[in-house]
C-alpha cells in the first residue's frame, strides 16, 4: 500500500474517532421516525463537512475520491461502526447516477446540489403486477401541453413517507413493445395526487411504501433522456446499487457484523458455557469467516474492474446473490447460536444495517437482500445467462 | 507481485493450457526450476509463478511429480541454507533431472517432524515414518523433516534405495496422482546429508505445510474451473424436450451456483498465492489466508464436479466421460494436507484466544492492507 493511501487511512481513523457519535446503537434502538431522519440528516451533513458523503460524484459535484481512497474510506467506516446512510441512499447513488448519466445540465444543476443539502428521493420502479417483471410496469404517464400526468401504484418505495422526490418509471406509450414505452420521470413527492401508504414489514418496521398516483401532474422539465428511452436509462440506475456500495456492506459484514457474531458466541449460556468453545459453533464461525473474506474480495475486484470498464456482465450480480445469500446464513447462525435470549430484542437500532447482532430481527430482515432489487432467483438467471452465455427461456405466451 | 511477472503469468498459462490439454503430455523439464534462483539454473521466480502452473495441472487433470518435486521438495530446499550439497540438488531440480519427494504425511501436512535422529558412531540413524507423501515412489531423492536430539527441526537428504529407508506405494482410487509411505528404520545420515534451515525451523516447516495446502487448493481451482467450463459447453448443446438443457432454470441456476463459487474460491486461493509470494515464514496473515483457501477451494471442487456429473446425466456416470477423473481428484484433493474442517479448527482457534495471549480476533485486511 501505498504511502499516501496509508496517511489517508491514518486520517480517516482520527475522524472517526472523533465523529462517529458514541453509544449511537443504543441512543437509536426504537426511536421514533421523526427522530430517525434527524440522525441520518445530521450524520449526512457531517460525513459532508469532511468530504466523505458523496465521495464517489465527480470532483465537479463535491465528489473525485480516487476509488482505491474510498475503499479505505468505506473500510475504516465499517470498522468503526458508523451509522450507515439510509435515508440519502437512493439520492446519492441512484438519483446521483441517473442525472449523471442521463441528466440534462439544467437537470444536474438543480437536483445534484439539493440532494447534497439533504433531500431525500425515493425509487418509484415496482408495482403490484410488476415485481421481477418490471418491464411489465402499467403506471401511465399521459402527455399534455407542459408535461405528463401520472396516474397507477407503486410498490416497495423504501423511505417513500420521508421522500421529497421520487425515481419514477411510467408507461407513455401503451402500444410500443413492454421496454420501448417507458419513461423516466422525476417527480415531486409533495405534488397533489401522490398518496403515500406505508407497508409494514415482516420485521415489523415499515420502511417500504406503496404510492398511489392520481392525475400527478410531472412537468416536462423532468423526463430524463428521451421520452420512451426509460428502460435504458432505468439499467444505468440499478447498476448503481452495486460497485462500492457492495463493498461498504461486506466490509460491515466483516468488521462490526462478525465482531458481533464473536461477542454473541463468547456470551455464557445459561449452564455458563460458551458456545464458541464448542467446535461445531468453531466450524460455522470459521466458514462464515472464509466466506465473507471471499466476500470482501470479490466486492474489491468488482470495484477495480468496473474502474477500469472490465467488470464482466454478470460480475454485479455475483456479489449480490453472494452478498445477500452470505448475510441470511450469517444472520441465521447468529439467532441460533443467540437462543431464546436473541428473541428478547424487540427492536434493532434504525441507522444499522441487518447485521445490528438483534440477530433474530437481523434474520428475518435479511429477506430484504434476496428479494429486492432483482431477486436471487433473477440474480441466477441473469449470471447463468450474461455471465455464462447458456440460452434464454423461451418467453411465455 | 513484480509487475513484470503478469506477462510471464499469461504466457505460462497459455502455454501450460496449450501442453496439458493433449492429455498425458508432461510438464515441461524446466517448469520443475521456476522456483530455484537464476544462480542455479533455476528462473528466480515466487510461488505466484508456480501457483499458475498447479492451477493449469488442476484443470487438465494433470500426473506428474509437481506437487513432489518443484512445490515441496525445491520449497523445501529454498529454505535450508546454502550447502554444495543442497545447491547441486537444486541444479538437478531445475534442469529437470532429478524427483525429489518431501516426506510430509499427506494427511494433514504438520508443523512437526514425522522422523527423529539418533546418535550413531559415524554421524546419525534415522528413524520414523511418514504416510501418504506425494511422489515419494518416483523419487530419486527424499527430505525427510527430522528432529534432532538437541530439539532442533532439520531436514536429511537421502537417497531412494538407501539401506533402511523403504517406500512403500499406497494406490489410490485416482489414478492421476501417486503416493508413497516413508519409513525410516536406522537409516544412517551422515552430517553432510543433515542440512538446517535459513530462519526459524519451526516457521520454515509451517511455511512447508503451507506451501502444500495451497498447491492442492489451486490444482481444486483449476479443477472446479475445468469442471464448470465442460458443463456449461454441455448444456449449450445437450437438447431434451426439444430445448438445450442449459436454458432449463434447473440447469441454468445449478450452474449459476458453480460460478459463484468459483468466484469466490478464485479470490481465496489468489489471497493465499499472494501471501506465500509476498511474506516470510511466519506470517500468521498467511497461515489464515491459505486455510481458507484450502477448506474452501477444495469444498467447492467437489461440489462442482458433482454437479457437473449430475448436470452431465448419463453420459457424465461412464467411464468414457472422463468426469470422474476429476471427481476423484477433487475428493482426494479434499482430504490431502488437511480437511476443510481442520483448517476451519485452525481458524476457530484465533477466535478464543484470549487479548493477552496473542491478542483478539481482527478483521484481516480491513484495518491493515488490502
Amino acid at each position: 500500500m501505498s504511502d499516501d493511501l496509508a496517511e489517508f487511512r491514518a486520517g480517516v481513523r482520527r475522524w472517526c474517532r472523533e465523529h462517529v457519535p458514541a453509544g449511537w446503537r443504543a441512543a437509536q434502538t426504537g426511536v421514533p421516525d421523526e427522530e430517525f431522519v434527524r440522525f441520518q440528516q445530521e450524520w449526512f451533513q457531517e460525513l459532508r463537512r469532511a468530504g466523505f458523503a458523496v465521495p464517489h460524484w465527480p470532483a465537479e459535484w463535491g465528489g473525485g475520491m480516487p476509488p482505491a481512497r474510498q475503499i479505505v474510506l468505506y473500510q475504516e467506516l465499517a470498522a468503526h461502526d458508523a451509522p450507515r446512510l439510509v435515508l440519502a441512499f437512493v439520492g446519492i447513488h441512484h438519483a446521483a447516477a441517473t442525472l449523471l448519466a442521463a441528466g440534462t445540465g439544467e437537470q444536474r444543476r438543480r437536483h445534484l446540489p439539493a440532494i447534497l443539502d439533504g433531500e431525500i428521493w425515493c425509487q418509484g420502479f415496482s408495482e403490484p403486477g410488476a415485481g421481477s417483471d418490471l418491464a411489465s410496469l402499467r403506471t401511465t404517464a399521459r402527455r399534455e401541453r407542459d408535461g405528463y400526468v401520472v396516474n397507477g401504484q407503486k410498490l416497495w418505495a423504501s423511505g417513500a413517507m420521508h421522500a421529497d422526490r421520487c425515481l419514477l418509471l411510467a408507461r407513455t406509450d401503451p402500444d410500443a413493445p413492454a421496454r420501448r414505452g417507458i419513461s423516466y420521470l422525476l417527480m415531486d413527492m409533495r405534488a397533489p395526487g401522490v398518496d403515500v401508504r406505508p407497508i409494514r414489514q415482516a420485521t415489523g418496521e415499515s420502511h417500504f411504501c406503496e404510492i398511489f398516483l392520481n392525475d400527478v401532474a410531472v412537468p416536462a422539465a423532468g423526463l430524463v433522456g428521451a421520452e420512451n428511452a426509460g428502460w435504458r436509462v432505468a439499467r444505468e440506475t440499478l447498476g448503481a446499487e452495486r460497485g462500492m456500495t457492495m463493498l461498504e456492506l461486506a466490509e460491515r459484514l466483516g468488521n462490526a457484523g462478525f465482531r458481533r457474531l464473536l461477542e454473541t458466541c463468547a456470551r455464557p449460556g445459561p449452564g455458563g458455557e460458551r458456545p464458541l468453545d464448542d467446535p461445531l459453533v468453531g466450524d460455522r464461525l470459521a466458514m462464515l469467516e472464509t466466506e465473507i473474506t471471499g466476500l470482501r474480495a470479490l466486492c474489491r475486484d468488482l470495484v477495480e474492474r468496473a474502474g477500469s470498464g472490465a467488470a464482466g456482465p454478470a460480475d454485479a450480480s455475483i456479489v449480490k446473490l453472494y452478498y445477500s445469500e452470505l448475510l441470511q446464513r450469517m444472520t441465521d447462525f447468529g439467532a441460533e447460536a443467540a437462543g431464546l435470549a436473541a428473541h428478547t430484542e424487540l427492536r434493532k437500532p434504525m441507522s444499522s444495517g441487518w447485521e445490528s447482532g438483534a440477530w433474530v430481527l437481523d434474520f428475518i430482515g435479511s429477506w430484504e437482500w434476496t428479494i429486492p432489487g432483482g431477486s436471487s432467483e433473477i440474480q441466477r438467471t441473469i449470471i447463468g445467462e450474461r455471465g455464462l452465455g447458456l440460452p434464454r427461456e423461451p418467453r411465455g405466451t | 507481485m513484480p509487475a513484470d511477472f503478469s506477462d510471464l503469468h499469461d504466457e505460462l498459462r497459455a502455454v501450460a493450457r496449450d501442453l496439458l490439454a493433449k492429455g498425458d503430455a508432461a510438464v515441461p523439464a524446466d517448469w520443475y526450476g521456476l522456483e530455484v534462483p537464476e544462480p542455479l539454473d533455476g528462473a528466480g521466480a515466487t510461488f505466484a509463478e508456480t501457483a499458475v502452473v498447479l492451477r493449469e495441472m488442476g484443470r487438465a487433470a494433470a500426473r506428474g511429480p509437481y506437487l513432489g518435486t518443484a512445490v515441496l521438495g525445491a520449497g523445501a530446499l529454498g529454505l535450508l541454507e546454502p550447502a554444495p550439497g543442497r545447491d547441486a540438488l537444486l541444479r538437478r531440480i531445475a534442469s529437470g533431472e532429478t524427483a525429489v519427494a518431501l516426506a510430509l504425511p499427506g494427511e494433514h501436512g504438520g508443523d512437526g517432524a514425522p522422523f527423529r535422529l539418533e546418535p550413531a558412531p559415524a554421524g546419525w540413524r534415522v528413524h520414523g515414518r511418514a504416510e501418504f507423501v506425494p511422489d515419494a515412489t518416483e523419487a530419486a531423492r527424499l527430505l525427510l523433516p527430522a528432529r534432532a536430539p538437541d530439539g532442533a527441526l532439520v531436514i536429511v537428504d537421502a537417497g531412494a534405495g538407501a539401506a533402511g529407508l523403504g517406500v512403500d506405494a499406497r494406490p489410490v482410487l485416482d489414478a492421476t496422482r501417486r503416493f508413497g509411505d516413508v519409513t525410516a528404520d536406522g537409516l544412517a545420515a551422515g552430517e553432510a546429508s543433515v542440512r538446517r534451515f535459513g530462519g526459524d525451523p519451526r516457521a520454515a516447516v509451517r511455511r512447508l505445510s503451507e506451501r502444500a495446502a495451497a498447491a492442492v487448493a489451486c490444482d481444486s481451482l483449476g479443477l472446479s474451473e475445468a469442471m464448470l467450463d465442460a458443463t456449461v459447453a454441455y448444456a449449450g448443446v445437450r437438447e431434451q424436450f426439444g430445448r438445450p438443457i442449459g436454458s432449463f432454470q434447473a440447469v441454468k441456476h445449478a450452474c449459476a451456483d458453480m460460478l459463484v463459487q468459483v468466484s469466490v474460491a478464485r479470490r481465496l486461493v489468489a489471497a493465499a498465492v499472494r501471501g506465500l509470494s509476498g511474506t516470510a515464514p511466519g506470517d500468521p496473515g498467511t497461515d489464515a489466508a491459505v486455510s481458507m483457501a484450502k477448506a474452501h477451494a477444495c469444498g467447492v471442487a467437489v461440489d462442482v464436479a458433482g454437479k457437473a456429473m449430475q448436470l452431465h446425466g448419463g453420459m457424465g456416470y461412464t467411464w468414457e466421460s472422463g468426469v470422474h477423473v476429476f471427481l476423484k481428484r477433487a475428493v482426494l484433493n479434499r482430504s490431502l494436507f488437511g480437511s476443510p474442517a481442520a483448517h476451519r479448527r485452525r481458524l476457530s482457534e484465533r477466535y478464543r484466544r484470549s487479548p493477552d495471549g496473542g491478542g483478539p480476533w481482527r478483521a484481516s485486511g480491513a484495518l491493515s492492507t488490502m
